[in-house]
């Protein structure tokens, strides 16, 4: 599933739980705070709720969630860390390999490759 | 539970099998697409679940009955197409008003905002309107009845880009309040993927694919990159679509039986690997032919 997301679109439930994610880094969701239910998402995204509810149990299966019996979706002590750990692992760990592997068509050096990444992030610390 | 049933079901027309031995069953409260080329038997499907039309052979069961000429079914049903007809003497807000009484569940509330919306003149007449115009009051029609099973064959025939998009966005907000079962048959896969939970896809007036819309997308998966490296990744794969671009590079559309690790390895073996959207997909799986319309201007 996640191989795909190199060029086509990312499955909508997919970027759900991913924009949830974010809101919870953001810090505009805490810990034991509730989300977004999956009707509130199949309206705001104009989904079907079935997609929102796929959403949602991503992230409970990922211990990022939890949910309460007829009360709705909420954020785990842990999540922050969870989804800290798992953007490092593994969609950073993606990103460098894509960009290994274009360095390589391009036949970049590892020096001038690390030499990009060196100017880039000073460039950033401006 | 199952509202809808079919077990071998066939429709001929004069003698020509236009359904053919069809068989599925659609869950309460789900938004279903239904997607086929044309002439392949939507319309025949959509009327036989409707009861307008008599099932030619198998079985067809709809709230546990069979569809035709039962009572219970045309009460709890409605089928929305640009052909529906209503009395002409009637003026638009009349309908309206009388649809109320046909349709135990009728939202007058909804239907009136619908109405003022999409700027109705309630003393116009149906058969005065405009294509566009004609499907947007059949949807209002359709939406603000609330049916249980709620059917529509292409809703959106001749509305702008606009309309349709405000018609999908009040089909799922009236569906997310109000649930229920929806059938919604369309060419524009595009435009409607993101409301469907499950899809039926037809060919040769048969089910081919019934799954959810989620599945579907992940069905199949694009590779493209040189030829003869392509073929060594697909040769025992199940090709849906193939298309050379220019001299050595192919662009080809396999089932998505790939372990993650194999696709990995052709990532980094030079393959771009993409998703396939699910309207190019069902392009591809309905292709009546093999080949495509290049075929036609080949040398003769």
């Amino acid at each position: 599933m996640t191989i795909l997301n190199t060029e086509g679109t990312k499955p909508i439930y997919v970027q759900i739980a991913e924009w949830i994610e974010t809101e919870i880094m953001n810090g505009h969701f805490n810990s034991d705070d509730k989300v977004y239910s999956q009707y509130q998402l199949a309206e705001m995204y104009t989904i079907n709720p079935a997609t929102a509810a796929k959403g949602l149990s991503l992230l409970v299966d990922e211990n990022i969630l939890y949910k309460k019996r007829g009360l709705g979706m909420f954020v785990t002590a842990d999540a922050k860390e969870i989804i800290m750990n798992k953007r490092k692992n593994y969609t950073f760990k993606r990103l460098v390999q894509e960009i290994v592997l274009e360095a390589k068509r391009l036949q970049i050096s590892e020096a001038e490759l690390i030499e990009m990444i060196k100017s880039a992030q000073s460039e950033e610390g401006e | 539970m199952k509202v809808i049933e079919c077990t071998d079901l066939a429709k001929s027309y004069f003698g020509k099998k236009v359904l053919n031995n069809l068989s599925f069953s659609i869950e309460e409260n789900k938004i279903t697409g239904l997607i086929g080329r044309n002439g392949v038997g939507k319309t025949t499907l959509l009327k036989i679940i409707a009861g307008f039309i008599k099932e030619t052979s198998g079985e067809i069961k709809v709230f546990s009955e069979r569809p035709f000429n039962s009572l219970n079914v045309s009460a709890n049903s409605i089928f929305v197409d640009d052909q529906m007809s209503f009395p002409p003497a009637l003026q638009l807000y009349e309908l309206l008003e009388a649809a109320s009484s046909f349709y135990p569940n009728w939202d007058m509330e909804l239907a009136k905002r619908l109405f003022d919306y999409f700027s109705f003149d309630p003393k116009g007449y149906h058969n005065r309107l405009s294509k566009g115009k004609t499907s947007t009051f059949n949807a209002i029609v359709g939406l603000a009845s609330h049916s249980p099973i709620t059917i529509f064959d292409e809703p959106t025939t001749g509305m702008d880009a606009s309309v349709r998009k405000d018609f999908y966005r009040a089909l799922l907000k009236d569906y997310i309040a109000h649930p229920r079962t929806i059938i919604i048959s369309s060419h524009h896969v595009d435009e409607i993927e993101n409301l469907l939970e499950d899809v039926l896809l037809l060919k040769d007036g048969r089910n081919h694919l019934h799954l959810p819309m989620e599945e579907l997308k992940a069905w199949a998966i694009g590779l493209k990159g040189p030829t003869e490296k392509i073929q060594e990744w697909v040769n025992d794969k199940e090709i849906v679509y193939e298309n050379k671009i220019g001299t050595n590079t192919s662009y080809v559309v396999v089932r998505n039986d790939f372990a993650d690790s194999a696709l990995q390895s052709a990532r980094l073996a030079g393959l771009e690997i993409t998703a396939v959207s699910p309207s190019d997909l069902c392009v591809y799986i309905t292709n009546q032919t093999k080949g495509g319309i290049d075929d036609v201007f080949k040398e003769r």
